[in-house]
């Protein structure tokens, strides 16, 4: 009974355990570029504030569980929400108490576009490209 | 990389869950590295190693690779015991897994572990004290009153279990078990905890105020007649002559005294230790523990004032029976005079396979059963009675005794018993000595007394 | 293929694992013939090799769970071939190769999940029928089906479908009704309703042991659909109620009657040829085993009922050792673990991962704890190692789902339409 091709075993299966984490980490990097690529590399931004888009669906309120936060009274708990289908973003109204406004008309639903304006309450926010700003 | 909130909420539901598993997972690691030993003393594999007397001589050898002379652990044979399941209530029985040769680490060592167990007994004590007997049957154990080492436990008939148990059939009854932890009837001695009870009861000027007189005999409230082994009679007598003379019509008259109610004996039997049935229910007999070994408590049958078996009970006879460890015990209370006993061990430590110590003696004390004035007062009755009546017999010390005189198996047997302690601070033995049918043995109670304190007393 | 270089050194390292592993049983282990080696060694080898091959073909975009599905599978396979002497396992091959495959599966239901989530009324009516299965072929006090040459569990495969139906978006989650003067979301009450019906469904069936299973996944869910899209309930207020839920748990156990704690708290010890048999020997046969085991096929355990399932980590650890036993469990905690590494995309998947993961480590907890007595023996199975089809294809199934959480779709435009109309109402 040899203890030490146990030990080896333990070692090699514990660096395929690494190299697979490894694995995983270069495909979440992956993950991460074609996401951009397919959700056409969208952001939020508010002044100097961005908000990075990155899963299907988002809230933004006032809540502190909301992904998009914007603390303003003016602003329901539970805003508005964006939401990315096929490549295409869309911001929908969610009962919010003032409304949201997409380049100045009252909408309850309507497919964003590059350059868009979204008001919530008094805040507003510029639904842009990410290499705009850079 | 931004993880949206929506997402890490869900990643900290993951994150608790396998948290609580992994902290399960080091919880079972840490349990099973603990416990492995004793798992392993369930297992059909394993390796014993060595129990040793407090002078480094073997008493067990689970190597079994040791030469010994013939019959040599025949008088603690069956209280060491062995690993083969013949005896149960044995220190190797109960304790098999300290003895285990094994750690989870360095698995089942075959040769050269050191897992020992050192025990508080004499080895040459208890050989003594077996010759002693001469081959009559009893047992006689003896502990140190301060601290709450066994120093003697040995038992008669006994077996030596290197020799296996190829005769098992023909074995005598009770060799296979050590019978100073198992209830014997009391006789006399049992005067002693009727003497406590009573102090605790009336208090030492009343107790010492009451005279009763003894013709022989003694007709009770039920008339039931209890008889005096002196049939002359004793005459008038106070507490402490009754004690010298072990008088049974004044300890009679003295359970049926109105100033000793039935409830405040069973209050005080019950805190002594005794199971007191009242005569319908049977009272849960409770053990003590000796390093896993249950020792036998006591316990009586108590129903009326003027019963004759219930006063019979107070004197040391009819249902009544009582451990000879449990006899010792309350010679400690009284010998601390605190009132509370020392308790008894057999294991002074514990090494394990590396022989590492895991395990250490400490001296514990039992709750306090009775006054230390009433320990005092006793003390000195007892003291008395072995100044006057046992100085020749066990010379050279000062002995505090009461004997006893147990009539068995319906009165055709009578065994002797020796109960005491030695004043001393240099030597606190206390002890108590069986010995079976007296009268069909040239060995005498007294002689064993001597030798054990011979051999345990430095002078 | 996005990442070729950690793809070929994946190939490399779970191939060098289970080498290693076949060499450990090749000089440690017991066996008449070194041909029942070497047909070991080929069949997992092998099911690697072609495994390695067929995967490009289905044009994944992440791959490193499947790595780690099938270096736990066939860890699997040469603890299972190993027990009491080496030899091919055949059947436990089968069921696992059937688990790859039901992990596709899992995958493709599951990679676009407004699709899936959309399909919502056909997993409810899927648990409904499972159940009606259930009551009409088990029996009140079994969980069998005896389909003569082989065995299944219908319980088992409720518990993907269960994480499904409790997996919620945040989109749903607006969807709110106002009954009296409360804001509901139908759904909720549904999952409730369909979670105490599964209850006790299994109560009634006396499987005790996938009570905590059904419980735990319930229980992610839950938290999940009402404290993030909701927001009625802060994380203190969810941190007292925990709290004040194992409070309670612990005073129950207390004040419960004599003849509850005996079921609870069996002292094996004391009847170890009886209801303590088996938990005795699995801690019997870890402490022969030590860190480093007996070798595989030297142990005693594999004699004992149930051994390749209920007691499998007892006689993977007298074998290979607590050691890597440890490691065997690390692994499949690693894959689980997977979407803390890499996050997925949508609320839907997250929920799913976290119900995969409370599925599996509960199962885990229940059999590794339950066998070593420091929780009631439930008798669950191990997920993945314990032998059993009904349990590997359904533990392969969750497992499709976490494939599906790193590689979702989100490409099907023709299918968003219906969601958006769903947002209108909302």
């Amino acid at each position: 009974m040899d203890n030490s091709i146990v030990m080896i075993a333990i070692a090699v299966l514990d660096i395929c355990a690494l190299v697979l984490m490894i694995t995983s980490c270069v495909e979440r990097h992956s993950g991460r570029k074609r996401w951009s690529k397919m959700t056409s590399d969208m952001e939020l931004a508010e002044n100097d504030r961005i908000f990075p888009l990155e899963c299907d669906e988002i809230l933004i309120g006032r809540h502190a569980s909301a992904d998009i936060r914007i603390q303003d009274m003016s602003v329901s708990r539970y805003h508005a929400m964006l939401n990315v289908s096929g490549g295409k973003w869309s911001v929908t109204d969610l009962n919010s108490k003032s409304g949201i406004y997409v380049n100045g008309r009252k909408v309850q639903n309507i497919r964003l576009y590059e350059g868009d304006v979204i008001v919530l309450g008094t805040r507003r926010l510029v639904f842009r490209r990410k290499e705009l700003q850079r | 990389m931004i993880v949206m909130k929506s997402i890490r909420r869900c990643q900290h539901i993951i994150t608790v869950f396998l948290s609580v598993f992994i902290i399960g997972t080091v919880i079972l690691v840490l349990r099973i590295n603990r416990e492995a030993p004793f798992y392993m003393s369930h297992s059909e594999n394993y390796e014993l190693g060595m129990v040793y007397d407090r002078n480094g001589d073997v008493l067990f050898d689970g190597l079994g690779k040791g030469e010994y002379p013939d019959n040599h652990f025949i008088d603690v044979g069956n209280l060491i015991g062995d690993d083969k399941g013949q005896m149960e209530n044995t220190l190797v029985a109960k304790n098999i897994d300290k003895l285990n040769n094994y750690s989870f680490s360095a698995g089942i060592v075959r040769e050269g572990g050191k897992a020992a167990i050192y025990t508080t007994l004499d080895h040459s004590a208890n050989r003594a004290v077996y010759n002693a007997y001469m081959g009559a049957k009893g047992c006689a154990v003896a502990y140190n009153y301060k601290t709450g080492e066994i120093l003697v436990c040995t038992s008669l008939p006994n077996i030596d279990p290197t020799k296996g148990y190829g005769n098992i059939g023909n074995m005598e009854s009770g060799t296979l078990i050590s019978k100073a932890m198992y209830g014997t009837v009391p006789g006399s001695t049992q005067k002693v905890s009727t003497v406590i009870s009573a102090m605790e009861i009336m208090g030492k000027e009343k107790l010492f105020s009451k005279k009763y007189s003894c013709q022989g005999f003694y007709i009770n409230g039920t008339d039931g007649k209890i008889d005096c082994h002196n049939s002359y009679g004793h005459g008038e007598q106070n507490i402490q002559q009754a004690v010298e003379n072990s008088c049974n019509p004044f300890f009679a008259q003295l359970v049926e005294d109105e100033d000793m109610s039935l409830e405040k004996i069973k209050d005080m039997y019950t805190k002594l230790g005794y199971a007191v049935s009242d005569g319908e229910n049977d009272a849960e007999m409770k053990y003590i523990d000796i390093n896993g070994i249950e020792c036998e408590r006591a316990s009586t049958t108590l129903t009326d004032s003027a019963d004759f078996s219930t006063q019979w009970g107070c004197i040391g006879q009819g249902e009544t029976l009582a451990s000879p460890v449990q006899l010792m015990m309350w010679q400690s209370a009284v010998a601390n005079g605190t009132g509370k006993m020392t308790m008894p061990y057999l294991i002074e430590r514990v090494t394990d396979v590396y022989g590492d110590e895991t395990e250490s003696s400490e001296t514990n004390y039992s709750e306090q059963l009775f006054s230390s004035e009433t320990a005092e007062t006793v003390k000195q009755i007892l003291l008395t009675n072995g100044e006057n009546h046992y100085a020749y017999s066990i010379p050279g010390y000062n002995v505090a005794i009461k004997s006893g005189t147990a009539q068995v198996k319906d009165g055709a047997e009578e065994n002797a018993l020796l109960v005491g302690f030695v004043n001393d601070t240099a030597n606190p033995i206390a002890f108590c000595v069986v010995l079976e049918n007296k009268y069909s043995t040239p060995a005498v109670a007294e002689n064993i007394v001597t030798t054990m304190l011979n051999n345990l007393c430095s002078n | 293929m996005s990442n070729p270089v950690s793809y070929f050194f994946s190939c490399l390292f779970v191939l060098a694992a289970h080498g290693t592993m076949l060499f450990s049983v090749f000089s440690n282990g017991k066996y008449s013939s070194v041909n029942d080696v070497v047909i070991l060694a080929a069949a997992v080898i092998g099911l690697d090799l072609l495994y390695f091959i067929v995967m490009p073909f289905f044009r994944q975009k992440t791959y490193a769970v499947d790595f780690m599905l099938v270096l736990i599978l066939n860890m699997s396979i040469i603890f299972q071939s190993c027990f009491g002497g080496v030899k091919l396992d055949v059947k436990h091959f089968v069921t696992c190769i059937t688990a790859l495959a039901s992990c596709r599966a899992g995958y493709i239901l599951c990679c676009d999940h407004r699709w899936i989530e959309s399909k919502k009324k056909f997993i409810w009516a899927g648990i409904g029928i499972l159940m009606v299965i259930i009551l009409l072929f088990t029996g009140s006090r079994s969980m069998w089906i005896d389909l003569g040459f082989m065995t299944i569990q219908p319980s088992e495969f409720i518990k993907p479908l269960l994480i499904l139906a409790c997996a919620t978006s945040v989109s749903e989650q607006q969807n709110k009704h106002q009954i009296w003067k409360f804001n509901i979301v139908y759904d909720n009450l549904i999952i409730f309703g369909i979670t105490a019906v599964v209850l006790l469904f299994q109560w009634w069936c006396r499987d005790l042991g996938s009570i905590p299973t059904f419980g735990a996944i319930y229980a992610s869910g839950f938290i999940l659909r009402i404290c993030y899209p909701k927001a009625k309930y802060s994380k203190k207020t969810l941190i007292i109620a925990g709290i004040c839920v194992a409070v309670l748990g612990i005073v129950a156990i207390i004040v419960a009657p004599p003849y509850v704690k005996e079921r609870i708290f069996v002292n094996i010890w004391d009847d170890t040829s009886g209801t303590g048999y088996q938990q005795s020997k699995a801690l019997i046969g870890i402490a022969e085993g030590g860190w480093f085991g007996k070798g595989a096929g030297n142990g005693m355990l594999h004699d004992v009922f149930a051994s390749e399932s209920d007691i499998v980590f007892a006689t993977i650890c007298e074998e290979w050792g607590l050691l890597f036993a440890l490691m065997m469990i690390l692994m499949l905690l690693i894959m689980t673990a997977m979407p803390l590494i890499n996050p997925p995309r949508s609320y839907y998947h997250g929920n799913i991962c976290a119900g995969v993961c409370a599925a599996f480590t509960v199962q885990m907890a229940l059999n590794i704890f339950g066998s070593c007595n420091m929780i009631p023996f439930t008798g669950v199975t191990l997920p993945f190692i314990s032998e059993g089809g009904s349990s590997m294809v359904t533990s392969g199934f969750m497992i499709g789902m976490i494939v599906a959480s790193q590689s979702p779709e989100f490409n099907q435009a023709v299918r968003s339409t219906g969601t958006t109309r769903t947002m209108n109402r909302g």
